[in-house]
């Protein structure tokens, strides 16, 4: 366990590891968004309220699912940079805001999509869509606070403790901002809990679409990684090494 | 000066001598001591000049200009919390001493509510009336910005301690703080709002509670992380 452990936080052997995952996860994402797209733009019924609206979910949802779980990771990653001091957690610590960034920011913008003709509304201060722009501030909060200090080390630690501090916050935000607009509108919650008879050719595409957009994460998270991996590295042999490779 | 002829200090009085020198400190510079009021009050002098003068319409928004006001000025006070003692080196030895930070940043914490905070509690009421809110709901508002400044004063020094060693700091100061004080701000202006509509508020005042036990107990924490990282 602890040599697992030790050998995880050095870059270069998750460098070689990840570059032998790679190829099987852009596999297992094209296959699956191949079939998952296609059921869902094409075969899924439409919707007898909705029409072909519906369609906007299987994007909306799993982007949205993800962007909730990247605030938790950077506070994990950030808890092991300062307990252990590892710095390839620091390191999916830093490549991970971005990302999460990125998916609230879609997972918002899906949502106007979706909200224009179902609610009528690009923008509604409905609790789940200010949670998710709460969120995308909190984010934008530990960007801007990375790339303020100059000194890396201090960089890492800064973060990572305001990533726990974030994430500390995060359900009780979830909580105060949903039950600060249940007392005004509670209809709201019913049109988007709409689909509650939820037949299985409904959930079967959604399922797969999220696993689809999960590795797309995944794949994004490691790719960016090991850029970071390289660029931190870039004075070690194995890296000179590597470049002299890819060059002759 | 040897290790052997320093009298002993306990926690508490390491923890009162802070308190008392950052109030002195404060009370010797006057403006520092009043700029934040100012500033609160013409911020509430903004919403009736840019939203409208109508006693109607001020007093459905008063409990939110009020409590919005609060949390910007408690934000603009927050530069004076550790800026000055980073800059003559005092900090670092705040750092140094052998007493738990905990207890030094909560006594940091505490004086710059008493200087920034509990004033803008004691004129909340003034301003409460220039905005015709309902005379029910002056005590809730009071109250929950006596409960909740606190709160504001805890995690933005967080926010301090984690920005205090960087050149620019006002603008990132609030990216990074304001998220954070949103939860005090909805419960906070929610309370108020719902005396008005003769709601009851007693849920209000438990979560507000337990957010300043929460934040008495973790945020120093993360104060005292965040300057050890700073000042390194």
């Amino acid at each position: 366990m602890w040599l697992w452990f030790s050998k995880l936080g050095s870059p270069r052997w998750f460098y070689e590891l990840s570059g032998r995952w790679l190829p099987w996860l852009y596999g297992a994402m094209a296959l699956l968004l191949l079939v998952g797209l296609t059921w869902a733009l094409l075969f899924v019924p439409e919707d007898y309220q909705q029409g072909h609206t519906i369609r906007i979910m299987y994007i909306h949802v799993p982007v949205a699912s993800i962007s909730l779980a990247c605030f938790p990771l950077m506070a994990i990653a950030g808890a092991i940079t300062l307990v252990w001091k590892m710095k390839l957690a620091d390191m999916v610590a830093k490549c991970v805001a971005p990302i999460g960034l990125w998916f609230t920011g879609l997972a918002l913008a899906t949502g106007a999509i979706w909200g224009e003709p179902i609610w009528g509304t690009w923008w509604a201060w409905d609790a789940r869509l200010t949670s998710m722009l709460i969120q995308f501030f909190l984010f934008v909060g530990v960007i801007a606070l990375r790339s303020a200090i100059e000194s890396p080390d201090a960089a890492a630690r800064a973060c990572a403790v305001l990533a726990i501090v974030g994430a500390i916050n995060v359900p009780i935000i979830k909580y105060s901002v949903e039950w600060w607009n249940t007392l005004h509108q509670p209809a709201s919650r019913i049109s988007m809990d709409a689909m509650s008879p939820n037949p299985p050719e409904i959930w079967v595409p959604l399922l797969i679409m999220i696993s689809a957009v999960y590795l797309l994460f995944v794949i994004s998270l490691l790719l960016r990684t090991r850029n970071e991996i390289l660029v931190r590295e870039r004075r070690s042999q194995w890296v000179t090494d590597l470049i002299a490779r890819s060059q002759s | 000066m040897s290790a052997g002829t320093v009298p002993e200090v306990s926690t508490w009085g390491a923890f009162v001598a802070t308190l008392r020198r950052d109030l002195l400190v404060a009370f010797k510079r006057r403006n520092d001591l009043l700029n934040p009021i100012m500033f609160f009050l013409i911020v509430v002098t903004l919403f009736p000049l840019g939203v409208s003068p109508d006693p109607l319409e001020l007093a459905g928004i008063s409990a939110g200009v009020v409590w919005v006001s609060a949390l910007l000025a408690s934000m603009l006070s927050l530069d004076n919390l550790y800026r000055a003692d980073y800059e003559d080196g005092s900090l670092e030895q705040l750092l140094l001493s052998p007493q738990p930070l905990f207890f030094l940043v909560l006594a940091k914490n505490i004086a710059h509510w008493l200087i920034s905070g509990l004033p803008v509690v004691v004129l909340s009421p003034l301003l409460a009336y220039m905005l015709y809110l309902p005379e029910g709901a002056y005590w809730t508002l009071v109250l929950t910005l006596l409960i909740g400044t606190p709160v504001l004063s805890l995690f933005g020094s967080i926010g301090v301690a984690l920005t205090v060693g960087l050149g620019s700091r006002g603008l990132i100061l609030a990216v990074i703080v304001l998220p954070l004080t949103m939860p005090v701000l909805i419960i906070g202006a929610k309370a108020v709002t719902d005396v008005m509509f003769g709601l009851p508020v007693g849920s209000h005042f438990a979560l507000l509670g337990a957010m300043l036990a929460v934040a008495l107990s973790i945020a120093p924490l993360a104060s005292a992380a965040a300057l050890r990282i700073s000042v390194n």
